[in-house]
């Protein structure tokens, strides 16, 4: 209801656009993929496998397809919208962000804004290029792989920041507070799953699959569909989040954000099997450039998550990543560690939801022109889930990957 | 080259003609780089603000040139050389102004009628400072890393004017009155210099 209103929303700042001739910026990005795949099925296809692909991907895909929209509505009033074009697991359309923005000009050194629409909060650190996509690493870390797909603002988020430029300091902050609607059924996959590594973000009108697990089959979980509707709204409450970024120079960039979707776990629809989780974790990322050319990026992520009544299920979860980029002439090499764990913290002995693995990625990229980049990624991930035994496959797994992408900007 | 030695040439012709040299030194007695320099003649103003318009770049997420002196009337353009919208506005008395600028959609130059310093931001980009200084002069010059100008004019009584982006309330124009003759001539500016803070930003700091 909530994301329709969005849509049309957007599609009136488009009319504007076109009746006012007000200016729209365009731009896209289309990047193609080969990717050498693991064989252990992709949870995106029901598998137990925790990257985007796996050999049935061997194969040229469309691993991004983004439009980024920004309309000029008025003076401090501007349109933005991310439209994506995905054919894994089936070929589809949607939009990952719409909002509006209110950025007034203003006389005094503090400045402000507001987003109202569909939009992620701005944790990450690593996802600084267009439609929240990363520079770096093409698979993104286990932390912002569950952000993209999982963790999105469907709500008004209210910003004021103190730009160090205009008090002649070192120090920039800015606090950051919203309020949102949706998001309910976030912490789902990582009950089931565990964290991921993949770069596919689910657009808002998306569902994401995962592996049939057995507990799935017990009574108290037979209204639980096999498949986590994100953004939806199950419980009529509103959720929040809070942060605070701090930069030095911008040679240091830290961010630290407190976000609780506020759900209430008794709460289920049951036309659509989602349930309402208690989601709320703290993230903290910090960046540093040692130089113009080579930069560390971490980040910390740490919550809890609780579901159904009487605490069925209440799993704590934690990640964090650290990640070395140097950028030299055309090239841009990145390497990134990734350690993730999920906690089993209830009784429900038929649901055992704990996991955890660790994964290295390295990536190379060349800029061939400023609108043309290929480059070549390897990752290699190791993963244990509790619950892979009773549906027949070990509880540990390595995967691999190798993938080539050639991307193309306008 | 061949411009430049005439100028020259025309320079030591002409009776009375100095290139009066200035240095600015601060509280510390330390060369100041970066003023603004600029000299007035007494008398009613007349100054002929060239044809051609100014240019107020952004360029890379920054203003350049970071700082800009134009005669009074002088019209400035502000072309965007990056592939991003900028937003540039003012708020000083001098002039009050908002721009959306594309590099697609140059917009039209801006007159700049009154004299003073105007604050550039950009209210997309909070690290963007630029300033435009507004003179009712045609002698002016910004001071080299040695905190000095030459200053071609005749010899005679000026009012000499110094102005610095670390002045702490930059509408604050320090003025003094001097004879340009042969001699050099320093100048100590009264007011408190900030530091100059660079950030260095990236593609990547919009975020």
């Amino acid at each position: 209801m909530i994301i329709n209103r969005l849509m049309r929303l957007a599609l009136l700042a488009g009319a504007l656009c076109f009746s006012n001739v007000l200016y729209a910026q365009v731009k896209g990005l289309i990047q193609i993929r080969a990717v050498q795949g693991d064989n252990t099925l992709s949870f995106q296809e029901g598998g137990i496998g925790l990257y985007r692909h796996d050999t049935k991907s061997d194969e040229l895909i469309l691993s991004q397809g983004i439009l980024d929209f920004n309309v000029d509505l008025a003076s401090s009033w501007s349109a933005h919208g991310v439209l994506n074009a995905n054919q894994d697991p089936d070929v589809g359309l949607g939009f990952t962000q719409a909002f509006v923005k209110y950025q007034p000009l203003s006389n005094s050194n503090y400045k402000w804004h507001v987003r109202v629409g569909g939009f992620y909060p701005l944790m990450s650190l690593e996802n600084p290029d267009i439609g929240w996509t990363s520079p770096y690493n093409y698979t993104n870390s286990a932390i912002n792989s569950w952000i993209g797909e999982e963790v999105r603002t469907v709500g008004a988020e209210v910003t004021i920041k103190r730009p160090a430029k205009r008090f002649n300091s070192r120090h920039s902050f800015s606090f950051v507070g919203a309020t949102f609607k949706g998001n309910d059924p976030a912490g789902t996959l990582l009950a089931w799953r565990g964290f991921a590594l993949h770069d596919r973000q689910t657009t808002f009108n998306e569902s994401v699959q995962f592996a049939p697990v057995a507990a799935l089959n017990e009574y108290e979980l037979r209204w639980q569909a096999n498949q986590v509707l994100p953004f939806e709204e199950v419980d009529g409450r509103f959720g929040y989040y809070a942060g605070i970024h701090w930069d030095y120079l911008k040679q240091s960039q830290f961010r630290i954000y407190y976000y609780d979707n506020n759900g209430d776990p008794n709460t289920v629809n049951y036309s659509s099997g989602q349930y309402a989780w208690n989601t709320r974790f703290t993230s903290a990322a910090w960046l540093y450039k040692f130089n113009s050319k080579t930069r560390f990026i971490a980040q910390a992520l740490n919550g809890k998550t609780e579901m159904g009544s009487n605490a069925l299920i209440d799993n704590a979860f934690y990640s964090h990543y650290l990640m070395l980029s140097h950028k030299e002439g055309k090239h841009r090499v990145s390497v990134r560690y990734d350690y993730f764990k999920v906690t089993d913290n209830d009784t429900t002995a038929f649901d055992p939801n704990a996991s955890n693995g660790e994964g290295l990625t390295a990536t190379w990229r060349y800029q061939l022109t400023n609108k043309l980049q290929i480059g070549v990624e390897g990752s290699a991930l190791k993963s244990a889930a509790k619950n892979r035994e009773p549906i027949g496959f070990n509880e540990r797994i390595s995967q691999q990957q190798i993938m080539l992408n050639a991307q193309w900007r306008f | 080259m061949i411009k430049s030695l005439l100028c020259v040439f025309l320079l030591s012709v002409s009776t009375g003609v100095f290139a009066a040299n200035i240095t600015i030194k601060n509280a510390n007695n330390d060369p100041l780089p970066n003023a603004v320099v600029w000299l007035t003649a007494g008398g009613p103003s007349s100054v002929i603000p060239p044809e051609a318009p100014y240019a107020m770049t952004q360029q890379n997420r920054e203003f350049k040139p970071r700082i800009l002196v134009v005669p009074q009337n002088a019209k400035v353009e502000f072309p965007n050389a990056d592939s991003i919208m900028h937003h540039v506005y003012s708020f000083s008395k001098a002039k009050t102004f908002e721009l959306k600028l594309y590099k697609e959609h140059p917009k039209a130059p801006i007159t700049f009628d009154q004299t003073g310093v105007v604050e550039l931001g950009c209210n997309i980009h909070d690290w963007m400072l630029g300033y435009i200084v507004v003179v009712d002069s045609t002698i002016f010059a910004i001071t080299d890393e040695n905190g000095h100008v030459d200053l071609n004019t005749n010899a005679g009584e000026y009012t000499l004017s110094v102005w610095h982006s670390g002045f702490s309330d930059i509408s604050k124009i320090e003025s003094q009155t001097i004879t340009v003759a042969t001699n050099p001539i320093t100048y100590k500016v009264k007011q408190e210099i900030a530091e100059q803070i660079d950030f260095a930003t990236d593609e990547f700091d919009d975020y």
